[in-house]
């Protein structure tokens, strides 16, 4: 009975990863004839020295460093602020919106959003006396918007893992605290912090593996630009292959360490979740 | 009290006034679908239409936007796609995920680690499957054709299947396969019509979030298909997005016949959408 999905795995993840591993290291290229000889760890090489590829996995990772902590940050006020408030479910349930919008869709509506002259964006920037952005037009702009698009789509995320675990932070724990005069801030800070540590954590990791994975937003609203400003490691990797070039043996180095890394990030994920645990698979 | 009260007013209002930040963009998508074309391009901004109209839907504009942009009415076909593409993907998915399930819940077959490798197809980069699925395809000629989506998309939504099934299927006591038994019933009659029709709820569920992933897909989409035959919606946006100035009302027609759907299963499942996307963290 296990068998179908054990063989959808082999033939659809499986068999294409080792393929994609034998082409990193070859020189194939579907636009040349004649190419797919072997090449050893040439690609793998030529990514240090490729100056476009550096600077997409430098705006991934700086997306994981400034963008993923500004999610956790607002995730975390938004539990804060709609916890125990009237209304609560509604609430929830809206906020729950732009995480659920398909992301190709949620990317038009900001791209719109940003448009230099006919945006609302940059219309309300002029009503506070700022003068109009050029949104995708230049290098740090270019990254804030792309930061602020992910930012809108994940927020909604960490906020409804935080506002669960919030709800379930044990009850006596906190009136013990109250009792020994905690408040507030000193609440948030010795008492609750503490006690969602690990979910935040099990957060984080969600978050990191996710945006190895960005590509949506980036497509609709920068296409990478400007230059290569926002290009993801995703996205880079799709237009060495299928955007601008065929060179499918490089492409494949690239998805290789995303892989590898990814793979790693995973496994922690799992870890950290007990899965066995949670399935009845094992005791601990 | 008093001062109480006025904090969870004010409170209250912070949060309404996040959240019409957060809906914003869904907002302008709402509207500008209604639009007309004087106002898509205006400054000020129009944040309310004067009328609305169904022309972007119908293409009974005017065309300064020549032929292909100016309605959603050549949406029809990769309308289509999405419909067959998902809905294949999501009843094939359910029915290998509940049986790989059932095997998982009742016998343990495989432990943690097969459990944790399937959860983890649900992970890993799409880009990664997209190069190296497009040489295979386009060697075997599947490239272009609702198969190309259907089995990759197959991956993450089997996988996430998979693990809400486990859950589902621990909780039917195993009391009530054994009674089937001793009535006679094979184990595959057993689970065909006493543990399926008991876990009805879980296998919806499974299914509605499979149609939800496929359904908004881009990546793929856009690496394996290549025109009107077998393109998905998300891609048909994709598509008209480049150029400076795209016509904003059918795009955003567009983006609301591709948006519907999900925002309204998704409330519907939210509970299981939760605990799929969040792998557990939350129950």
């Amino acid at each position: 009975m296990i068998l179908p999905a054990i063989v959808l795995f082999l033939v659809m993840t499986i068999y294409p990863f080792i393929y994609m591993i034998y082409n990193s290291f070859t020189n194939l290229d579907l636009s040349k004839k004649g190419t797919g000889q072997f090449i050893g760890l040439k690609n793998y090489f030529e990514i240090f020295q490729d100056r476009l590829a550096i600077s997409s996995i430098e705006f991934t990772i700086l997306l994981v460093l400034i963008a993923v902590p500004l999610e956790m940050i607002f995730g975390l006020g938004l539990s804060y602020l709609l916890r125990d408030l009237f209304g609560e479910k509604v609430l929830r349930s809206l906020f729950l919106i732009p995480m659920m919008v398909p992301a190709a869709v949620g990317g038009f509506g900001w791209k719109m959003l940003f448009n230099f002259i006919f945006g609302p964006i940059n219309y309300f920037l002029g009503l506070l006396g700022f003068q109009p952005i050029e949104w995708f037009g230049k290098l740090n702009s270019a990254r804030m918007a792309v930061m602020i698009v992910e930012i809108w789509q994940w927020t909604p995320f960490v906020f409804l893992i935080l506002y669960a675990a919030l709800q379930a932070l044990p009850k006596d724990i906190l009136d013990a605290g109250k009792v020994d005069g905690a408040s507030g801030w000193k609440l948030f800070m010795y008492i609750e912090l503490p006690l969602l540590r690990p979910i935040i954590y099990v957060t984080l990791l969600l978050r990191i593996i996710d945006v190895l994975r960005a590509f949506d937003t980036v497509y609709m609203t920068t296409y990478g630009g400007p230059g290569s400003a926002t290009s993801t490691w995703s996205f880079y990797a799709y237009k060495v292959t299928v955007s601008y070039g065929w060179n499918i043996g490089y492409g494949s180095a690239l998805c290789v360490i995303l892989v590898i890394v990814s793979a790693i990030l995973i496994n922690t994920l799992t870890r950290i979740l007990n899965i066995g645990k949670e399935l009845g698979l094992s005791k601990e | 009290m008093t001062r109480k009260k006025i904090l969870r007013i004010i409170r209250f209002l912070v949060a309404i006034l996040v959240l019409s930040i957060f809906l914003f963009p869904i907002y302008w998508i709402l509207i500008t679908a209604f639009k007309q074309e004087s106002e898509w391009f205006t400054t000020p901004p129009v944040f309310w239409p004067t009328k609305f109209t169904l022309s972007n839907f119908l293409g009974t504009g005017s065309t300064t936007f020549g032929t292909t942009t100016t309605s959603i009415a050549g949406i029809i076909p990769f309308l289509r796609n999405s419909i067959v593409v998902a809905t294949t993907t999501s009843l094939v998915s359910t029915i290998i995920a509940a049986f790989a399930a059932y095997a998982i819940s009742r016998t343990k077959i495989g432990g943690t680690g097969l459990a944790g490798w399937f959860i983890s197809m649900r992970f890993l980069p799409p880009i990664a499957s997209a190069i190296p699925l497009y040489v295979i395809f386009s060697r075997i000629s599947v490239l272009n054709t609702w198969w190309a989506l259907i089995l990759p998309y197959l991956v993450p939504t089997t996988a996430l299947s998979i693990w809400l099934l486990i859950s589902f299927f621990n909780e039917i006591p195993q009391e009530i396969e054994e009674a089937a038994y001793i009535d006679g019933a094979s184990r595959t009659q057993a689970f065909l019509q006493v543990v399926l029709p008991l876990s009805a709820p879980g296998l919806a569920a499974a299914a509605i979030l499979a149609f939800i992933q496929s359904w908004g897909e881009f990546l793929l989409a856009l690496v394996l298909t290549s025109n009107a035959s077998a393109q998905t919606l998300p891609v048909y946006l994709g598509r008209y997005i480049t150029g400076w100035r795209v016509a904003w009302g059918p795009l955003s027609a567009a983006g609301l016949v591709t948006m519907l759907p999900v925002i309204i299963f998704a409330l519907i499942t939210q509970r299981y959408l939760i605990r799929g996307l969040t792998l557990g963290a939350v129950k």
